[in-house]
C-alpha cells in the first residue's frame, strides 16, 4: 500500500470514528425536545417540576454539541469566511487546511484538553455532583465531555491534514 | 499605547487577515488568541495563568441553560423546512395576491415573514425562498433585478423576526452586560434582561421593516408595472369558498406553531427553552403528517444530522470566542476599549454610533454569532454604562444592523447564499442592483429606530414593566 492510500485509510477510519459518535449523540436533540416538552406539561398541566428531568437537558444539550463538533469538522459544516476560498484551487485549499488544522486547531485542542485534565481529574477525585440535592450526581461525567471534545477535534484535525497532504502530494494539474 | 496593548490590536489584526484565508471561524479563533497569548507570555505582557480560566468558560458554556433554546429552534427551523410549509404558503397566498399587479412580489413578503417566524435561521429560509419563490417570480415575468432583492430581502428576516436564533445568542450576551453594568453603576440587584425583552423588543421594528418593505414593492407596481406583472388568472385554479378553503389549510399549520412558540414567550408563559421544545414537538408533528409514507426514522436522520451541524457550528465558535476574549482581556484590550468609546467626541451618540459602524462593517468578514460572541462582551458593558442607552434597544439595533450587513453588497454573506441556489439567468449584478433600494430601506429604518427608541421598548415594557 502506498503512503498515499495508508493516509487516506487513517484518515477514514477517523471520519467514521467521528461520525458514528456524532450520529449517536444527535438523537440528543430528541431527547431534549421531548423531555422539554414533557417539563412544560408536568409544569402547566400538573404544577409539577423536577431539578433532575431539567438537569438531563442540559447534559444531553453539552453532549450533543461537545461530541458532534469533531463530526462537524469531518462534514465541513464550520463556517468558514469563504471570500477567497470558495474560489481557490483543490491544492491551495488543502493547503489552508493542512496550515489551519497544524498551527491553529490542533494546538488550541490540545491546550484546551491539558488544560481541563487537572479541572476535570479535580471532579473525578470528589464524584462531583449537582450543587442541587435533587440534581443529577454526575457533574464529573459532565465536565468530562471538555477532554473528550478537546481530543475528538484534534484527532479529526490529524485527519484534515492527512487529506490535505495526499491533495498537495499528488501530481495533479495545479 | 502600552506593549500590551499593541498585542491587543495586533491579535485582532492578526485575526481578520486569517480568517480571510478560509479556515473554520472558530478555530482560526481558538489558534490566533492562542499564539499571542504564548507570543505575550514570552514578551513579559501576559499572565498565562488567565488561561486556567478557559475550561471553567467551557463549562459555563455547556450548562448555560439560555442557550439549550438554540438547538430546538434549529431543530424546529430544519424540521420546517423538510415539511412542505414553505411550498404550500407560497402556492395559496400567491393565487389569492397574484392577479393584481406587484400581487406576487407582495405575497412573497407575507410568505418570507411567516417562514422567518416560524424557522428562525436565515440560511434555511433563504435556501427554501431562492429554490422555490424566486423561479416561480421569474417564470410569471417578474423584473430580475427586483425579483432577486425581494427575495433577499425578506429571507433576512429571519435574522430580526423572533424566534431568530441571532436574538436568543445577542439576549443572553445583553443580559450579562447589562448586569456588569449595572454592577459597575453600584446597582446590585437589577431587574434583569432576558431573551424574551429582546424578542418582544424586535417585533414592532421588525414589521415596521415589513411594512416599508412593502410600501416600496407597491410604489415600483404602480410607477413601473411592466416590472411586476398580474399573474393572468388560471381557470381552473380555485376560486370563492375552495380557494379559501386551502387558504386555511395552508396558513392554519404555521400560525398556530407561530401562535403556541411565540405567544407563549411573549405571554410571559413559557421561557425561550420551553416555548423551542413546543415548537420542535409542533415541527415534527407537521412534518411526519406531510411524509406519512416514509418511515419517521428516515425523515428524522437527515434532520438531526443537520441540526447537530448546525448547533456544534455555532457553538464552536462561542467556544473559540471564549479564549479569544479572554486572552483579549488579559492583553488589557477590552481597557482599550473602553477608553476608546468613553473619548470619542459626542458622547453617547458617539460611542454607539462607532459601535454600529464597526459591527456593520464587521458583518462583511464575520458572521452574525462570531461579532456578537466576539464584539458584545467587549462593548457592550461600556455602552450600557452610558446615560440613555436602553438594553433592549441596544441590543435590537445590533440584531437590525447586523441583519442589514448580512444584505449589503459586495459581501453581505445572503446574496453569497442565494446567489448558490438562484437559477442561472440572475447574475451577481441583478442581485447587487435589486438588492440596493432595500438596503436603503434597513438603514432608513435603522435611522428611525435611533430616533424613537420606543419602537423597541414598548412592547417589552408593556409586557414585562420597566427595567
Amino acid at each position: 500500500m502506498s503512503v498515499h492510500d495508508r493516509l487516506t485509510a487513517a484518515a477514514n477510519r477517523i471520519d467514521r470514528l467521528t461520525a458514528a459518535i456524532g450520529r449517536a449523540v444527535a438523537w440528543c436533540v430528541v431527547a431534549m425536545a421531548a423531555v422539554q416538552f414533557l417539563v412544560v406539561i408536568m409544569r402547566y398541566a400538573l404544577g409539577l417540576g423536577s431539578i433532575w428531568l431539567q438537569e438531563t437537558i442540559i447534559y444531553a444539550h453539552a453532549a450533543l454539541f461537545m461530541l458532534a463538533a469533531a463530526w462537524t469538522l469531518a462534514a465541513d459544516a464550520h463556517v468558514r469566511v469563504d471570500i477567497i476560498y470558495a474560489g481557490a484551487s483543490r491544492r491551495k485549499k488543502a493547503l489552508v487546511d493542512l496550515l489551519g488544522a497544524l498551527v491553529l486547531l490542533i494546538p488550541f485542542m490540545l491546550t484546551l484538553a491539558a488544560l481541563s485534565i487537572p479541572y476535570v481529574a479535580r471532579s473525578w477525585a470528589i464524584l462531583e455532583r449537582s450543587r442541587e440535592t435533587s440534581g443529577l450526581p454526575a457533574v464529573f461525567l459532565l465536565k468530562t465531555l471538555i477532554p473528550a471534545f478537546a481530543i475528538l477535534l484534534a484527532v479529526q484535525g490529524i485527519a484534515q491534514a492527512m487529506r490535505a497532504v495526499t491533495v498537495l502530494a499528488s501530481r495533479e494539474p495545479r | 499605547m502600552g506593549l500590551p496593548e499593541v498585542f491587543a490590536v495586533g491579535m485582532v489584526v492578526a485575526l481578520c487577515a486569517l480568517l480571510m484565508a478560509g479556515y473554520p471561524v472558530a478555530l482560526t479563533l481558538g489558534g490566533t488568541a492562542l499564539a499571542f497569548a504564548a507570543v505575550g507570555h514570552l514578551a513579559g505582557v501576559m499572565d498565562l495563568w488567565l488561561l486556567a480560566a478557559l475550561p471553567p468558560r467551557v463549562f459555563g458554556v455547556m450548562t448555560n441553560d439560555v442557550l439549550v433554546a438554540i438547538p430546538l429552534f434549529v431543530f424546529m427551523g430544519v424540521m420546517l423546512e423538510r415539511s412542505r410549509v414553505a411550498e404550500d404558503l407560497l402556492e395559496t397566498i400567491g393565487r389569492l395576491f397574484g392577479t393584481l399587479t406587484g400581487g406576487l412580489a407582495i405575497a412573497v413578503v407575507i410568505v418570507g415573514v411567516l417562514l422567518a417566524a416560524a424557522k428562525g435561521i436565515v440560511g434555511a429560509t433563504v435556501v427554501t425562498m431562492g429554490l422555490i419563490v424566486l423561479p416561480a417570480m421569474l417564470r410569471h415575468g417578474y423584473d430580475r433585478r427586483l425579483a432577486a432583492g425581494t427575495v433577499a430581502a425578506t429571507a433576512t428576516l429571519a435574522q430580526i423576526f423572533p424566534p431568530a436564533t441571532v436574538l436568543v445568542l445577542l439576549g443572553d450576551q445583553m443580559a450579562n452586560a447589562w448586569q456588569a453594568a449595572q454592577l459597575a453603576k453600584g446597582n446590585f440587584s437589577p431587574q434583569p434582561v432576558t431573551v424574551s425583552d429582546l424578542f418582544a423588543g424586535a417585533i414592532v421594528p421588525a414589521f415596521a421593516l415589513v411594512a416599508l418593505y412593502l410600501v416600496f414593492l407597491i410604489a415600483v407596481a404602480l410607477v413601473w408595472p411592466k416590472t411586476s406583472p398580474a399573474i393572468p388568472p388560471d381557470p381552473a385554479a380555485l376560486r370563492g369558498l375552495a380557494l379559501a378553503r386551502r387558504l386555511v389549510e395552508a396558513l392554519v399549520a404555521p400560525l398556530l406553531l407561530i401562535l403556541a412558540v411565540l405567544g407563549s414567550i411573549l405571554g410571559g408563559l413559557a421561557t425561550p427553552t420551553e416555548s423551542a421544545s413546543i415548537g420542535a414537538v409542533g415541527a415534527v408533528l407537521l412534518a411526519a403528517r406531510r411524509a406519512a409514507r416514509a418511515r419517521f426514522d428516515e425523515l428524522l436522520r437527515p434532520v438531526l444530522a443537520r441540526t447537530a451541524h448546525i448547533t456544534s457550528m455555532i457553538f464552536l465558535i462561542l467556544i473559540g470566542a471564549t479564549l479569544f476574549s479572554l486572552v483579549f482581556r488579559g492583553l488589557g484590550g477590552d481597557d482599550m476599549v473602553h477608553r476608546a468609546l468613553s473619548g470619542l467626541p459626542g458622547g453617547t451618540v458617539g460611542a454607539v454610533l462607532a459601535v454600529m459602524v464597526a459591527m456593520f462593517l464587521l458583518g462583511f468578514v464575520m458572521d452574525a454569532f462570531e461579532i456578537i460572541f466576539v464584539v458584545v462582551p467587549i462593548v457592550a458593558p461600556e455602552l450600557l454604562t452610558m446615560p440613555g442607552v436602553d438594553p433592549v434597544w441596544l441590543g435590537v439595533m445590533m440584531a437590525m444592523n447586523l441583519q442589514t450587513s448580512y444584505l449589503t453588497p459586495p459581501f453581505g454573506p445572503t446574496l453569497f447564499y442565494l446567489r448558490g441556489v438562484a437559477p442561472p439567468e440572475i447574475t451577481t449584478a441583478h442581485l447587487y442592483a435589486g438588492i440596493i433600494p432595500f438596503v436603503a430601506i434597513q438603514l432608513v429604518a435603522l435611522i428611525v429606530l435611533w430616533f424613537v427608541p420606543g419602537l423597541a421598548t414598548w412592547l417589552p415594557h408593556r409586557l414585562y414593566g420597566e427595567p
